[in-house]
């Protein structure tokens, strides 16, 4: 179990890493493309370095960017590299910030899950909506409900998350006082 | 004040309170508020996803933080350090200057202040209390303190942030920030000297003159990365954002080619890390996207306005009831938050009074920026304390007198709009 906890772990890593060079590389080429537009006959040599083909690149490094975003949080951030109010957290006494744990992980699990079916039916009428420019890249299937599509992910799997953390906290206490925790809250 | 928007700030409030991330208290208590207005709850992910993926100019957030991690990896911080060594470090409170003067130099080339920190810094308080003539609270102090002219210099996330929230220019913003940064390592480098005398450090043996070219060489590529950026940026060659890529790329090109300090699993470790601080920072930008529109349906900025120019203040009063509000909530909340939840209320009020808004921005984020060494809560004191190991007790000891400095120089930069203003003007900013 743990080893598969840890394959899944790097698994998810390996895919934000890839979006994150793949956003980096797309900066790249896309000021490249623009200096070699002016040589006209860079584009009539080599029909693939044809500047108007590449109109989708910044589309393309705004879906990335939204999907490092979401994917991120919900698989690779932790909860300590969170922005974290942990003041109040950090000096109470363990019992209650056992409480505070549970408390927290049910609203944010039960939040989210209240959010995802209207989110959904909020989301449905993107099916019918054409990206801008990805088309060129991706195909002409993709609509921008498939682009919105990490939001959804990322509701089920944070509310997943801290429905687990609310339950492990009720079990054991609060993380940052179970044994093992590097703490960020131990300021 | 409605109903749904008390029940909206009592969840934020309380869910904060109680430890949990901002960016899932603000998503949750957007939700309370849509429920309650009987708006439905989906709208709060189709804000929320749309302000992502219509705001182009958030993209240089992950790439500066992608370029800042390179140079810290790749020996380019240390390079660095040795050419400020040879240069100031022959003065009295010398490693301390090394501190300032390294840090001005980083902060022209990543745009975040925890990155400088943790990067840069780190090494230099190894240094300042190896040589023994420093206490441990003094170097980290001193650190902590310099690395916040991180952001002021560009690039800077928090100015892109800003940028966001007001509709002003990035480019003159960044401009605006040139002048201010200098002058604030200006202070923090008289405030050093002072404390050096007055407590008699010993000065460092001086790095011979005639090694200096040597040194300057070494760290002459990484020394242009400055230079290339700036041009990159106002010579029309990239957008600002671009110009993040542009960092990330000569850093890349620095570290791994010219170094060659940096191998491919370095830097997939840089690239997983990249992901995991953006996304962390993209999602507090989320939500306050959506608090931004539950405060804008509410109407509060309008509101704020009209009260507040019905109360006849005059523009400086309001800059400094402003800033002192911004530095007290420094003491309690992250500079992000700041910029992106609390900001936005008096844009409108600037507006009406006729205060300029790349000034503001600059005065607002060099606030922020000393919000981040404001005890109790300030990031960049928790960021040394993580990666040195020195209390915070010490730190937090040592900090006044430079806090003190910086705030000054805050001040001098509310008093003097010119000092914000007189670079941008040059560039061609009507304001």
């Amino acid at each position: 179990m743990k080893t598969l906890v840890n394959w899944f772990r790097r698994g998810t890593e390996f895919v934000a890493a890839m979006m994150m060079a793949a956003m980096f590389l797309t900066f790249i080429l896309q000021i490249g493309i623009r200096y070699s537009a002016k040589l006209e006959w860079l584009g009539k040599t080599f029909p693939f370095l044809e500047p108007s083909q590449y109109g989708w690149t910044l589309e393309f490094c705004l879906a990335l960017w939204v999907w490092i975003v979401f994917w991120g949080a919900a698989f690779v951030v932790r909860e300590r590299d969170h922005v974290t109010f942990d003041i109040i957290y950090g000096h109470v006494s363990p019992k209650t910030r056992r409480w505070f744990a549970i408390i927290g992980g049910t609203a944010v699990c039960a939040g989210l899950l209240w959010s995802v079916e209207p989110t959904l039916s909020k989301f449905y009428i993107l099916r019918l909506k054409k990206t801008a420019t990805l088309s060129h890249l991706l195909g002409d299937w993709v609509r921008m409900r498939d682009i919105y599509s990490v939001y959804m992910l990322f509701l089920l799997v944070v509310a997943a998350r801290y429905g687990w953390r609310a339950i492990s906290a009720f079990r054991h206490g609060a993380d940052i006082d179970q044994p093992g925790h590097d703490g960020a809250a131990q300021q | 004040m409605t109903l749904e928007f008390a029940a909206c700030l009592l969840t934020l409030f309380f869910l904060a309170g109680i430890g949990l991330p901002v960016a899932y208290s603000i998503l949750i208590a957007a939700f309370v508020y849509l429920g309650v207005n009987g708006q439905g709850v989906g709208i709060a992910g189709k804000v929320l996803m749309d302000g992502l993926y219509q705001s182009f100019i958030l993209l240089a957030v992950p790439l500066f933080i992608v370029a800042a991690n390179i140079m810290n990896a790749g020996t380019i911080s240390e390079r660095l350090l040795q050419f400020c060594v040879a240069a100031v470090g022959r003065f009295r409170g010398g490693l301390g200057h090394v501190n300032i003067v390294a840090s001005l130099i980083f902060s022209g080339m990543s745009g975040s202040a925890v990155a400088d920190a943790a990067g840069i810094g780190k090494i230099i308080i190894g240094m300042m209390t190896k040589s023994g003539h420093y206490t441990r609270g003094y170097a980290a102090a001193i650190t902590a303190a310099s690395a916040t002219i991180g952001p002021i210099i560009p690039p800077s996330i928090p100015m892109v942030l800003y940028a966001l929230v007001s509709n002003t220019s990035i480019g003159f913003l960044f401009l605006g920030g040139i002048i201010p940064g200098l002058f604030m390592g200006a202070v923090l480098m008289v405030m050093n000297t002072v404390i050096s005398t007055r407590r008699n450090f010993a000065v460092e043996e001086p790095v011979p003159l005639r090694d200096l070219p040597r040194h300057t060489a070494n760290a002459f590529p990484a020394l242009l990365m400055p230079a290339i950026l700036l041009y990159g940026i106002y010579g029309g060659v990239t957008t600002p954002t671009e110009a993040a890529a542009v960092a990330a790329a000569y850093a890349l090109l620095l570290a791994g080619l010219f170094y060659r300090a940096l191998s491919f699993r370095a830097l997939y470790g840089i690239l997983v890390e990249s992901a995991r601080s953006s996304a962390a920072v993209g999602l507090v930008i989320g939500g306050a996207l959506i608090l931004n529109y539950v405060v804008a349906s509410e109407n509060i900025p309008n509101i704020v306005a009209q009260s507040l120019v019905g109360l006849d203040v005059s523009p400086l009063t309001f800059l400094i009831g402003v800033n002192v509000l911004f530095l007290l909530l420094g003491c309690v909340l992250d500079a992000t938050t700041i910029i992106l939840v609390i900001i936005p209320l008096f844009l409108p009020t600037c507006r009406e009074l006729g205060i300029d808004l790349v000034h503001f921005g600059v005065v607002a984020v060099v606030n922020c920026m000393i919000g981040l060494i404001t005890p109790p809560y300030g990031i960049l004191l928790f960021v040394i304390n993580a990666v040195t190991q020195i209390p915070l007790r010490e730190i937090i000891g040592e900090i006044w007198a430079f806090l003190g400095v910086l705030i000054l120089a805050l001040a001098c930069l509310i008093l003097f709009p010119g000092i914000v203003l007189w670079l941008p003007r040059v560039f061609g900013y009507p304001g």
